[in-house]
């Protein structure tokens, strides 16, 4: 809470800031609550304050369809979809498509739908909204593993239950509505993180547009990382994995033993 | 409680895995079998990855078959020499089970390949398991005694290489009980599970030990087969989650004494058909869920990077 509270105080410094500052063109001025997430032992999500200002051409001017848009993409990874299909009565996992470079979290608040903010092809040129992810170049297997080529619709198909995994799991998320204004100038969104994120470098996106148009645009870097423990024993796993599973055998003999140790005194 | 699991990267409830470990614990103790046949699918409901769930899951396995033997070897109910044999062929069967496992994960078959092959053991080990022990207890109710079929030739003792074993009275090839080790080694690896669910039966059906030294001998055996397992999922895939192992391994510790205390006041033929009536629920369960129509034909898997 006392974040949330630090985070209002910069809110109403940057209002006094914007009110008497003489500016030329519309612009953004944004922060987040954080910029480092640490995944500890007790992490169960959190959630991300965004807030900032548009600073006016003209102090004291309303702007009509002013729209904000922000967009948290997370790192991209190589990601695999598979199909099942019914092989004498059982279900197997037969064509398969990968993506090189699916966002691993991908979160989108905006004033207004994106439907009425702008028109789909600027959308689709800035890769802003969910339908509009690059994830690469895909590659489509048969079964075998051979390589093969998919009818597009087919092949989206794939895309689209990828999307709608992610969307299940709480990393992909669309919020219409979820940037709220604050009065003239300022305005806030908040992001939620949950517990099954990605670590990695993330960006928050944030994009001014007036009349459907892309008028500003700002970006911020968002680390997410395991710290502690967690990240003592996830570099372990990774850099030294004999030790590591060493460690794990001998700590469950050691268990194993102590408790028939325990048991036989009683 | 919430706790964060570092490799398997995803929070879990601290009591739930505990109550987990305990109540797979306490049935590994009562029927001197290793659990995992129980808890992998359990962790992979969960949520756990499939690979995270078989790699952790060993080193549950080592925990409770250490407390497992150590009780067996007070009672002198195990047979080394042939323990030893066993383990020549688990070594060897969880090596190929490791990079089996690795391959099939590498095309997309590996949930398939593990539910398959549980459901082909559980139903068959359960199914017969299930005619001998009810057999057992009316044979027991109409006042005869079952004959031991200890004196019996078959093939098995045509085979070379024969081997004194004196704690289980035998004379036999060494050839059987390292084709069963191994086979059991590579399903361990695969499957996540000790393997005492087929190595018991076989050891009775296939070597006809005597039954008071088979399950103090599959501990022993397990004990070696299960932490090599665990270094060789850590080492090939990253995949032992040492946080979740804990957890499970106090929960199973606590549960498999209580188990084995529990399974000294219970009468051996009853004992059996209960453990068979579980496999075969768990074989059905897995089962209907490879013919059943899934919610969401469609699965997404992150890849490694190729290097």
């Amino acid at each position: 809470m006392r974040r949330f509270a630090a985070a209002l105080f910069a809110l109403a410094a940057l209002a006094a800031l914007t009110a008497t500052e003489p500016v030329r063109a519309d612009q953004l001025v944004t922060d987040l609550s954080e910029h480092q997430v640490a995944i500890r032992s007790n992490f169960t999500g959190t959630q991300i304050l965004l807030f900032g200002a548009v600073e006016a051409r003209t102090p004291g001017s309303r702007a009509l369809n002013r729209d904000v848009v922000v967009v948290v993409q997370g790192p991209t990874r190589p990601m695999t979809v598979r199909r099942k299909e019914p092989i004498a009565g059982i279900w197997i996992n037969h064509d398969s498509v990968t993506y090189p470079t699916v966002p691993g979290y991908y979160a989108i608040a905006s004033t207004r739908p994106l439907e009425v903010t702008a028109d789909p092809d600027t959308l689709k040129a800035l890769r802003i909204g969910i339908e509009n992810i690059n994830p690469g170049t895909p590659t489509a297997r048969a079964i075998d593993g051979t390589l093969q080529i998919l009818p597009p619709d087919e092949e989206n198909a794939f895309w689209k239950a990828l999307i709608r995994n992610q969307r299940r799991n709480g990393l992909y998320t669309s919020l219409p509505g979820g940037v709220t204004f604050l009065g003239q100038t300022l305005f806030r969104a908040t992001v939620d993180i949950p517990a099954n994120v990605p670590v990695g470098l993330y960006t928050a996106k944030v994009y001014l547009l007036q009349d459907g148009e892309i008028i500003d645009t700002i970006s911020s870097p968002l680390y997410i990382d395991k710290r502690g423990a967690e990240r003592f024993l996830f570099r372990m796993a990774h850099s030294d994995p004999l030790l590591y599973g060493l460690i794990a055998v001998l700590i469950a003999a050691l268990a194993g033993w102590l408790a028939s140790a325990v048991m036989n005194r009683q | 409680m919430q706790i964060y699991l570092p490799i398997a990267e995803l929070p879990v409830s601290v009591l739930t895995i505990l109550a987990m470990g305990a109540a797979v614990g306490f049935l590994s103790g009562m029927f001197g079998i290793g659990g995992g046949f129980l808890m992998t699918p359990l962790l992979i409901f969960l949520g756990i990855p499939p690979a995270v769930a078989v790699g952790t899951q060993a080193t549950q396995i080592v925990a409770s078959s250490v407390t497992g033997a150590l009780a067996h070897f007070a009672r002198k109910s195990i047979d080394f020499k042939m323990g030893g044999v066993l383990l020549i062929g688990g070594i060897l069967g969880s090596l190929s089970g490791i990079y089996l496992f690795k391959l099939l994960a590498a095309i997309g078959q590996i949930d398939l390949t593990i539910s398959v092959v549980y459901v082909a053991f559980l139903s068959v080990i359960g199914a017969m398991m299930m005619v001998e022990s009810v057999q057992a207890i009316r044979a027991a109710r109409g006042g005869t005694v079952t004959r031991r079929r200890g004196g019996h030739h078959s093939w098995i003792h045509g085979l070379p290489f024969k081997m004194r074993f004196r704690r289980s009275k035998l004379y036999i090839s060494v050839i059987p009980p390292i084709l069963v080790g191994y086979f059991v080694g590579t399903l361990a690896a695969i499957m996540g599970v000790g393997g005492g669910f087929i190595l018991i039966p076989a050891m009775i059906y296939i070597l006809r030990m005597p039954t008071n030294v088979v399950i103090g001998t599959s501990f022993f055996q397990i004990v070696f087969v299960a932490a090599l397992t665990g270094v060789m999922h850590s080492l090939e895939n990253q995949a032992v989650d040492i946080v979740l192992g804990f957890l499970l391994v106090v929960g199973g510790v606590i549960g498999a004494q209580y188990g084995v205390r529990a399974a000294e006041k219970m009468p051996a033929e009853q004992l059996r058909a209960l453990l068979a009536a579980i496999l075969l629920l768990i074989g059905m369960r897995l089962g209907y869920d490879l013919i059943s129509t899934p919610a969401d034909p469609y699965s997404v898997v992150e890849v490694e990077a190729e290097q």
